[in-house]
């Protein structure tokens, strides 16, 4: 019980990873919380399953992911770039009326009922985990969930546009007075973090079904999870995440009826202690 | 505005709530407009709060939903008569909304933002699920006694009285905090919102402040709470789903937080909208999500700010506007 509930957890920890890092990846450039990044998941989710659908899942997990960059671009281009010297709470708003524009166009296009996408042919096995089976399907998405943070944390520690990347995050003008150009270079960033969230849909898929209320369920526990975290801060986002979905796995062995709770009263201990996260300083 | 001024617009809104409810005889649009000023008084709290405080909540669906569920309780468990109930729950949201405040208004900038919504979604979760008392998610009745303030239920509940009840409401509700915010704590919370290291340099306690600006601003949105308890009878999850909090903010932005009125302006206009829209209202979200980035990227003063650059062509609204951070 205990084993395969700690195991969800994981699974459950490395989706968060995912759909965090793109929403890390983006305040750390523009400033911005996306409040749609929930709602970009949902469309990676329901692209994958319309893609999965016509031909099959493989192509749906690199597929969506670049239809989302592409989106992500755009959303750059001629969203948060424009408003870059607009206070950070207007476009906090706009990303929030991006929102309900996102909702109900998935409503309108896939309907309300859940959908579901099966899990692909070759992980359709279980593995034996200390006496427990598990879906191999949710061992894959435990490699997604840690190829994704070792790729970024590499990525951002050693190549050169990792380098811009994190000096940017930093300091965006004195970057750009280096001959960066950090338009060009945050379209790229917010492309990659709508990808992700495109990924974290297509992804999660399999195993959660797919509903009009998927978006505001992710979207509240990430809120958590890089809130915890430390807004921006990438490493912060990775053990919050790990440890918001071990904590939900052990509480729903432990305390059933309020499972639900316990992100909440850990963020808000995690708040009293520190009000800006556990990576405080970067924010 | 002067504190006579002040005094001499709510008499006169008073006076036109009378009117209003003498010229029109139409129940549905009376019923109607008690909504809409049900949703100003809520979506003035959210008003008050990023008006004196600069925050921006996501969740005050939280008090609006809290309300309606602490006077059912308390009602069912008839420990009180009905009118001590309103008040006990008036006072109770006002400090736990204090407590809350204290560690909350901490949280710096946006992450203020993403915590109000989590939080009330976390209420949300814990009704939807609760059995016993809340009903679940398929929500509660409230049992009202046959009298309230020695008024026939009733006759309160004819939509004449109700949306004169709502009316006044809202119209001492916005004298009150008016005079509140000309006060020496209107001074000092400004102060605190425009450059809290500056104020903590002269030594005013930032924390405090910032506190009570958001236990008002959950007291007022429990009294809108109370209100539509009173109107509809019933109390669901769904009076505590953010997207109510996000409908609430939305009247806030589009009618413009400079001003007391604006957030009871958005809610008029949002309602009227919704009315006229009526068929298309299946794709509500989006014609409200285009409104919204609309009117921010536009107007960042929403309505009222434009309404009052137009009258009095006073540039400043806009201005301010341009220069908060």
């Amino acid at each position: 019980m205990l084993t395969i509930n700690l195991f969800n957890g994981l699974v459950y920890g490395a989706l968060l990873i995912v759909m965090c890092s793109g929403l890390a990846l983006i305040y750390g450039l523009r400033r911005v919380v996306n409040f749609a990044h929930g709602s970009l998941y949902m469309m990676g989710a329901y692209l994958g399953y319309t893609i999965a659908l016509n031909s099959n899942f493989w192509v749906a997990l690199i597929a969506a992911p670049a239809v989302m960059a592409v989106f992500g671009v755009l959303l750059d281009r001629y969203g948060f770039r424009l408003l870059q010297d607009r206070d950070p709470l207007t476009v906090v708003l706009v990303t929030f009326g991006l929102l309900l524009v996102i909702e109900d166009m998935v409503q309108t296009i896939w309907g309300k009922s859940n959908l579901s996408v099966a899990a692909p042919q070759a992980l359709a096995f279980t593995v034996d985990l200390a006496g427990t089976p598990v879906p191999a399907y949710r061992i894959g998405v435990i490699v997604v969930g840690v190829c994704v943070a070792l790729g970024l944390t590499l990525w951002l520690r050693f190549s050169k546009i990792g380098l811009f990347v994190r000096a940017a995050s930093t300091d965006p003008v004195t970057t750009s007075m280096q001959g960066v150009n950090t338009d060009l270079l945050s379209a790229g960033v917010v492309g990659l973090g709508t990808a992700l969230a495109g990924l974290a849909g297509v992804v999660a898929a399999p195993f959660l079904s797919l509903s009009p209320s998927m978006s505001a369920d992710v979207i509240i526990d990430s809120f958590v999870v890089v809130v915890i975290g430390g807004l921006g801060s990438l490493a912060g986002a990775f053990i919050a995440a790990m440890l918001l979905g071990m904590l939900q796995a052990i509480g729903a062995v432990y305390l059933p009826d309020t499972a639900v709770l316990l992100p909440f009263v850990f963020m808000v201990a995690v708040l009293i202690w520190k009000p800006s996260g556990f990576a405080g300083s970067r924010t | 505005m002067t504190l006579n001024r002040s005094l001499l617009a709510s008499v006169l809104a008073l006076l036109l709530g009378v009117a209003v409810v003498s010229g029109v005889t139409s129940g549905t649009v009376l019923s109607l407009f008690n909504q809409a000023i049900v949703y100003a008084v809520f979506a003035l709290g959210i008003g008050v709060l990023l008006k004196q405080n600069g925050m921006v909540s996501f969740g005050h669906a939280l008090y609006f939903g809290s309300a309606g569920y602490l006077l059912g309780i308390l009602l069912q468990l008839q420990l009180a008569s009905a009118e001590t109930i309103i008040v006990l729950t008036l006072l109770i949201i006002t400090v736990t909304g204090f407590v809350f405040g204290l560690v909350i208004v901490r949280v710096p900038g946006v992450a203020f933002g993403m915590l109000t919504l989590a939080i009330g979604q976390m209420f949300y979760l814990t009704a939807s699920r609760a059995r016993g008392f809340t009903g679940g998610a398929d929500g509660m009745n409230i049992d009202w006694p046959s009298t309230l303030f020695g008024m026939p239920v009733s006759q309160i509940l004819k939509p004449g009285t109700m949306f004169l009840i709502s009316w006044t409401t809202l119209v001492i509700v916005m004298f009150l905090v008016a005079c509140l915010l000309r006060s020496r704590f209107g001074a000092i919370t400004e102060a605190v919102r425009d450059n809290e290291e500056r104020a903590r340099f002269i030594g005013i306690s930032t924390l405090l402040p910032r506190a009570s600006v958001y236990a008002l601003s959950a007291l007022i949105t429990a009294i809108a709470g109370v209100l539509s308890a009173l109107n509809t009878g019933f109390v669901s999850p769904e009076n505590l789903h953010w997207s109510l909090s996000g409908m609430a903010l939305m009247m806030v932005v589009v009618g413009g937080f400079k001003v007391l009125w604006g957030p009871a302006l958005g809610a008029v206009v949002y309602f009227i909208f919704k009315d006229i829209l009526g068929d298309y209202a299946t794709h509500w979200m989006t014609i409200f999500g285009v409104v919204l980035i609309a009117v921010i990227v536009f107007s960042p003063t929403g309505i009222a700010g434009a309404l009052m650059n137009w009258l009095f062509d006073k540039p400043k609204a806009g201005k301010q506007a341009a220069h908060s951070h």
